[in-house]
C-alpha cells in the first residue's frame, strides 16, 4: 500500500513538472532577450545593481527610440545568490527556456568561467561584466566570450605602471589568500619588476578571505619596514583593511597601494573615517573626468535610480552600447555576424572611446590612479591626483595572450 | 532475492514510472531534460543521506562532505590523469567511500549531537583544505570545462545516463535496506542497547552503513559532474548539507522514496521561484518552518497517515 | 609553506591580545549559544543570523545619531534589546511549541529561520556594505613595544570579563538562573514544585538571543556589516560550545579562548593554512574529551 502511493505521488510529481512547460516563458512577440546572472544577495550586490541598472536605463533609451531591428529589448535578471550550481541552473535555464539571445554577468569569476565554458558550447555570446579573473579573456578566452570590465592583468599592469613612476624600491605583498588576491599581486609584481627592474620583495603576507582582525598582519608589515605595500584584497576584504588601516594608523605609516580603493563603493560605506593617502586604481569615478558624457551620464543615473553611479555602472552601460551597437550594424539577430561587428568596435561612454580589442574581446578600459583625499562638498573620501593610464598601454601583447591560450 | 524485495504490483508500478521517464526526453523542452537529470543526482544524493539518517538514525549533519569529494575525486581524475573516463566513474565512489570510512571510525565512538557536530568539524576541514589547495583543486575558483563524451555530457545523453545509474543505485540501495544487514541497522536506530543486548557491534554497523552511504554519496557526485561539468568547493559546504537534510524531511524520511521526491521538489522550487523573486529563500525558509511546525512527518507523512516504524524520540 | 620568520616577544604578545579580543565575541556569542542549547535543547543555527541582525540594528540606531559616541553608546544599549524582543516574540508564537521535539527537527526549524532572517535583514537594510563607525574616544590605536594595538580591541579586553561575570551571576547567584540550571537538568521535576518552566524557557531563550545582539553590535565597528556575516559565526560558536560543554558558560569561555588563541598564533606559525588550525583543536579535544571539556548540562 505504502510504495503504490509512493509511486502514484511520483508521477504526480512528473506530471506538475512537465505542466510547468507552460509556465510563461515571457512575453509572445519577438524580442531581443539579454539575460544577466549575477548576485543580487549579499554584499556583492552593491557592485551587481549597478551593472543591471545602467544596462536597464540604456534598454529603456533604445526602447523608447523603437528598439533593434524593430524588436523590443527585454532584459530578464537571475540571482545566483553567488553560488555556482545555482548560477549555472540559472544561466541554463535562460539558456535553454528563454533563449536569450546574450547572456551576460557575474561578479564571481568561478562562475564566469563556468558560463563561459558553457557558452562556447551553445554558441551564445556571453559578455563578462565584473568578474576580474583574466583567465576569462586569457588563458580560458574564446569566440563566444567577451569581457567588458577590467581583470587582473590590466589591473596588475596598470598599477605597475603608476608604481613605477613612484619612489618606492623596497616592497611587501600582503593581500586575501584566493585565487583572486593572488592573481593582482603577481600582476603588479611582474610588471613593476619589468618596468623597474631595481624593486626588491622583503616579505608577503596572506590572510583568509573575510580575516576579522588584520592588526597582526599589520604589525608584521610594520616590523619590516618597506617602503611601500601592496595590498591585494578582494571586494569583501577592501572596506574592513581600509577601516583596520585607519584605526592602526597603517596609512600613516606607510605608503600603501590596494585596487579598487578609491571607487566609490569601497569608499562611500566608510565615510569621512576612511584614511588618507591610500594610492588606488579604478575604471571610473563619477566625478572624473568632468567631461559633458560623464556630468550627462552621471545626471541621468541619478535621476533614474537616486545614487551615484560607481564602476559597475560604466560596464553595464558599456555593454549595452556594444550589444546593441552590434546588432545594428550586422543588419541582422545573427550571432555570427554580430561578433564579427563587436569585434574591433568602438563605443562612446563616459570614460571616453573604448574599443574592443577583436584579438581576444577585451574592452581596452583605461585605468585611473589616484590617492584618496578629503574633500570639501563629500561626505566621503575621493580620489585625488588622478593620472589616466591609457586602455592600450594596460592590455596584455597579443603574443602574451596566444602564449596563455597555447595557440 | 528479487521476489522477496517487490510484489508484482509494484513492479508493474514501477515499470510504468520508469517507461514514462525514459520517454519523457522526447517530447520534453532541453532545460525541462537537464533539470530532470540534475534532479535524479540530487535524489540519489538525499537516499543515499537517508540510509543513515533516516534508516540508521545518525545524525549525519555533513553529508555534502562526501558528495563533494566524489565529484572532485571525478574532476580530477578527468581532467589530470588522462586514463578512461568509465575509471573515474568507479573510482571516485570508492574515494568517498574511503573518506566516509576515515571519518567514520573518528565519529561513530559518539552518538547523537556530538557525532553531528564531530562530523561537522572533520567535514569543515576537508572543506577548508580543499578551497586552500588551489594549485590542485583549482581553490575557489573550482574546476571547469570537465571533458565529458556526448554521449554522456550532451543533455539528452546526461539524462540517460544519469536516470540508469540513480535506478540502479536506488535499487541497490533498497536492496540493502532490506536485507539482513539492513534490518539490524535499522534495529540499532529503533533500539541500540537491545542491540548491544544481542551481541551486536553497533559502531562496526555504524561504521559500514557511514562508508555505503558515503559511497553512494560519491556516485552522486560523478553524475553532478556529468549534468554540469563543474565542481567548486561550495558542493562541500555545510549549508549544502542542511539542505539534503531538508530534502529528506520534505519528503519524509521514514520511507524509501521519500528524499528523492523531497529533493525534487526543493529543486523545482529553487528553480521556478528564482525566477519570479529573489527572495526565494525567505520562501523556502517560512514553507519549511510551517512543515515543521504541523507535519513533522514530511509531506508523505500527510498522504499516508500512519508512517512506518517511527524514528525513536530523543529523551 | 611560509612560515614567519621573526617571531619575537612582543609580536607573539601583541598576537595573544588580538586573539584574546577576538574571544571576547567569540565568548558573548557562543554563551547565548551553549545557554540557548543547554538549558533548552534547542540547537539554534539562527543564532548568527541573529547576531547579524543585532550588528544591523547597531548600524541603523548608530547613524540615526549620526554615527557619533552617543549613538554607538545608545546602539549598543538598543540593538541587543530589539533582539531580544524580537526573540521573545518568536519564543512565544512558535519556539515554546516545539520544545518537546526531536533535535534533528529543532535544527531544520532554526535553520528554516535563519533563512527567513536573512532574507528579512536584506529586504529591510538592503544589500549595500554598511559601516559604523566607532566613538573617537576608541578609535585609533595604542602602542605596545612599537607596535599599534586599536583601542577598540582593549575595550572588548574589558567588556569580555565583564559581561561573563555578569552571566555567571545571573547563573549562579540569582534565582532564576538557579531555575535555569535545574530546569536543564531536569524540567519535569521542575514542573512538579510547581515552577512555571515556560516562562523560565522563555527567559533563557531571550538571554541567549541578546547575548547574540550584544555580540553583533560590539563587533559591527570592527567588521563590514553585510550578509553572509550570519553563516560566518554560526559555526564556529556551535564547535565552541560543544567543546566546552553543552550548557556551561565557562566552558564557551574556554573554548572561545582556544578558538580565538590557536587562530591568531595560527596565522604567526602558518599563515597560508591557519584557518586550519581552530578545527584541529576542535577535531582534537573532542577526540578525547568528546561531550567537551568542561561538564555540559546534557
Amino acid at each position: 500500500m505504502k510504495k503504490h502511493s509512493v509511486f502514484s505521488i511520483c508521477l504526480l510529481l512528473m506530471v506538475m513538472v512537465c505542466l510547468l512547460v507552460v509556465v510563461p516563458v515571457s512575453h509572445a512577440g519577438k524580442t531581443l532577450k539579454i539575460g544577466i546572472v549575477d548576485c543580487y544577495s549579499g554584499p556583492a550586490s552593491t557592485y551587481t545593481n549597478d551593472v543591471r541598472d545602467a544596462f536597464n536605463m540604456e534598454a529603456e533609451k533604445i526602447n523608447a527610440a523603437g528598439g533593434i531591428l524593430g524588436r523590443q529589448v527585454e532584459v530578464l535578471t537571475r540571482d545566483s545568490k553567488f553560488k555556482v550550481d545555482i548560477g549555472l541552473s540559472a544561466a541554463k535555464e535562460l539558456i535553454y527556456r528563454e533563449n536569450v539571445d546574450i547572456l551576460m554577468g557575474t561578479i564571481n569569476s568561478a562562475l564566469a568561467l563556468a558560463i563561459s565554458d558553457m557558452c562556447k558550447k551553445e554558441k551564445v555570446p556571453f559578455f563578462a561584466t565584473f568578474s576580474k579573473s583574466a583567465k576569462i579573456t586569457g588563458e580560458k578566452g574564446h569566440r563566444y566570450v567577451f569581457s567588458i570590465t577590467e581583470n587582473t592583468a590590466l589591473a596588475g599592469k596598470a598599477a605597475a605602471v603608476g608604481l613605477a613612476k613612484k619612489p618606492y624600491m623596497k616592497y611587501w605583498i600582503a593581500g586575501d589568500d584566493y585565487e583572486y588576491g593572488h592573481a593582482i599581486a603577481d600582476g603588479v609584481w611582474n610588471n613593476l619588476k619589468t618596468l623597474k627592474p631595481g624593486v626588491e620583495l622583503l616579505g608577503q603576507s596572506w590572510w583568509k578571505v573575510g580575516e576579522p582582525d588584520f592588526t597582526p598582519y599589520i604589525t608584521a608589515i610594520l616590523s619590516a619596514k618597506p617602503d611601500a605595500v601592496i595590498v591585494a584584497t578582494g571586494g569583501r576584504d577592501c572596506v574592513p583593511f581600509l577601516k583596520a588601516a585607519k584605526a592602526t594608523g597603517f596609512n600613516e605609516r606607510v605608503p600603501f597601494f590596494m585596487h579598487t580603493a578609491t571607487e566609490l563603493s569601497t569608499l562611500k560605506p566608510l565615510g569621512l573615517d576612511a584614511p588618507e593617502g591610500v594610492i588606488g586604481t579604478s575604471n571610473y569615478f563619477f566625478y572624473y573626468p568632468e567631461t559633458p558624457a560623464n556630468q550627462d551620464f552621471v545626471k541621468n543615473f541619478e535621476n533614474a535610480y537616486q545614487r551615484k553611479p560607481a564602476v559597475g555602472a560604466v560596464y553595464g552601460l558599456l555593454t549595452a552600447r556594444y550589444i546593441f551597437g552590434a546588432f545594428e550594424k550586422a543588419g541582422a539577430i545573427d550571432t555570427e555576424k554580430f561578433i564579427d561587428n563587436v569585434e574591433g568596435m568602438t563605443v562612446d561612454s563616459p570614460i571616453g572611446k573604448v574599443t574592443m580589442r577583436a584579438f581576444d574581446h577585451q574592452a581596452m578600459l583605461p585605468m585611473y590612479m589616484g590617492v584618496t583625499r578629503k574633500k570639501a562638498g563629500y561626505d566621503f573620501l575621493v580620489a585625488d591626483e588622478i593620472m589616466t593610464i591609457p586602455g592600450d598601454a594596460v592590455m596584455p601583447s597579443i603574443e602574451e595572450i596566444k602564449k596563455a591560450r597555447k595557440q | 532475492m528479487y521476489k522477496a524485495l517487490f510484489d508484482m504490483k509494484t513492479t508493474f508500478i514501477g515499470l510504468v514510472l520508469l517507461a514514462l521517464l525514459l520517454m519523457l526526453p522526447q517530447f520534453l523542452p532541453r532545460f525541462y531534460v537537464y533539470l530532470f537529470a540534475l534532479m535524479f543526482a540530487i535524489a540519489l544524493l538525499a537516499t543515499s543521506l537517508n540510509l543513515v539518517l533516516g534508516f540508521g538514525g545518525m545524525y549525519q549533519f555533513h553529508h555534502a562532505v562526501f558528495y563533494g569529494f566524489g565529484a572532485y575525486a571525478f574532476a580530477l581524475f578527468a581532467t589530470k590523469s588522462g586514463l578512461p573516463l568509465w575509471l573515474g566513474y568507479a573510482i571516485a565512489p570508492c574515494c568517498s567511500a574511503a573518506l566516509g570510512l576515515v571519518l567514520g571510525l573518528i565519529t561513530v565512538r559518539l552518538n547523537k549531537l556530538y557525532f553531528g557536530m564531530l562530523q561537522i568539524s572533520l567535514g569543515s576541514l576537508v572543506w577548508a583544505i580543499t578551497y586552500r589547495w588551489y594549485s590542485f583543486t583549482g581553490g575557489d575558483d573550482g574546476i571547469h570545462g570537465i571533458p565529458l563524451p556526448d554521449l554522456v555530457g550532451s543533455s539528452v545523453g546526461a539524462y540517460y545516463f544519469n536516470l540508469t545509474v540513480a535506478a540502479v543505485c536506488l535499487l541497490l540501495m533498497y536492496a540493502i535496506v532490506s536485507s539482513p544487514f539492513g534490518r539490524v541497522f535499522q534495529g540499532i536506530r529503533d533500539n541500540p542497547e537491545r542491540c548491544r543486548a544481542i551481541g551486536i557491534n553497533v559502531q562496526r554497523q555504524q561504521l559500514v552503513g557511514q562508508t555505503i552511504a558515503a559511497f553512494f554519496a560519491g556516485v552522486a557526485g560523478t553524475l553532478f559532474v556529468t549534468v554540469e561539468g563543474s565542481v567548486f568547493p561550495d558542493l562541500m559546504f555545510w549549508t549544502l548539507s542542511l539542505e539534503i537534510l531538508i530534502m529528506c524531511l520534505l519528503g519524509g524520511w521514514f520511507i524509501f522514496l521519500g528524499p528523492a521526491l523531497g529533493a525534487a521538489m526543493i529543486i523545482c522550487l529553487r528553480t521556478f521561484a528564482g525566477i519570479y523573486t529573489e527572495y526565494w529563500t525567505l520562501i523556502l525558509g517560512l514553507v519549511l518552518m510551517l512543515l515543521i511546525f504541523f507535519l513533522p512527518e514530511g509531506v508523505l507523512g500527510l498522504f499516508l497517515h500512519k508512517a512506518g516504524p517511527a524514528v525513536r524520540r530523543e529523551r | 609553506m611560509e612560515l614567519t620568520a621573526n617571531i619575537t616577544l612582543a609580536a607573539l604578545l601583541q598576537q595573544v591580545l588580538v586573539g584574546l579580543s577576538r574571544t571576547t565575541i567569540l565568548f558573548i556569542v557562543a554563551s547565548g549559544l551553549s545557554l540557548v542549547l543547554g538549558v533548552l535543547r534547542i540547537p539554534n543555527v539562527a543564532h548568527g543570523s541573529l547576531y547579524m541582525t543585532g550588528a544591523f540594528v547597531t548600524y541603523s540606531v548608530a547613524t540615526l545619531f549620526g554615527q557619533s559616541a552617543l549613538g554607538f553608546w545608545l546602539a549598543l544599549i538598543v540593538a541587543p534589546l530589539v533582539v531580544a524582543l524580537l526573540s521573545f516574540l518568536v519564543e512565544r508564537a512558535v519556539f515554546c511549541h516545539l520544545y518537546e521535539r526531536e533535535h534533528m527537527m529543532l535544527l531544520l526549524f532554526t535553520f528554516a529561520f535563519s533563512l527567513v532572517i536573512g532574507d528579512l535583514v536584506k529586504l529591510v537594510w538592503g544589500s549595500d556594505y554598511r559601516s559604523l563607525v566607532a566613538p573617537v574616544f576608541l578609535q585609533g590605536s595604542f602602542s605596545i613595544s612599537g607596535f599599534p594595538f586599536p583601542r577598540y580591541n582593549l575595550f572588548l579586553l574589558v567588556i569580555g570579563p565583564l559581561v561573563a561575570a555578569g552571566l555567571w551571576f545571573l547563573t549562579n547567584k540569582t534565582k532564576i538562573g538557579k531555575i535555569a540550571r535545574a530546569a536543564a537538568v531536569d524540567r519535569e521535576m521542575v514542573g512538579a514544585i510547581g515552577i512555571n518552566v515556560s516562562w523560565v524557557f522563555a527567559a533563557v531563550f531571550v538571554i541567549g538571543c541578546y547575548l547574540a545582539g550584544l555580540g553583533g553590535a560590539l563587533v559591527a565597528p570592527t567588521q563590514n556589516i553585510t550578509q553572509g556575516m550570519d553563516h560566518a559565526i554560526i559555526i564556529e560558536a556551535f564547535l565552541i560550545v560543544i567543546i566546552g560543554g553543552l550548557g556551561n558558560i565557562w566552558g564557551a569561555l574556554l573554548g572561545a579562548l582556544i578558538f580565538g588563541l590557536t587562530d591568531s598564533i595560527g596565522i604567526l606559525l602558518w599563515p597560508q593554512f591557519a584557518i586550519v588550525f581552530p578545527y584541529v583543536a576542535v577535531v582534537t579535544v573532542l577526540l578525547f574529551r568528546p561531550k567537551g571539556l568542561l561538564k555540559s548540562t546534557w
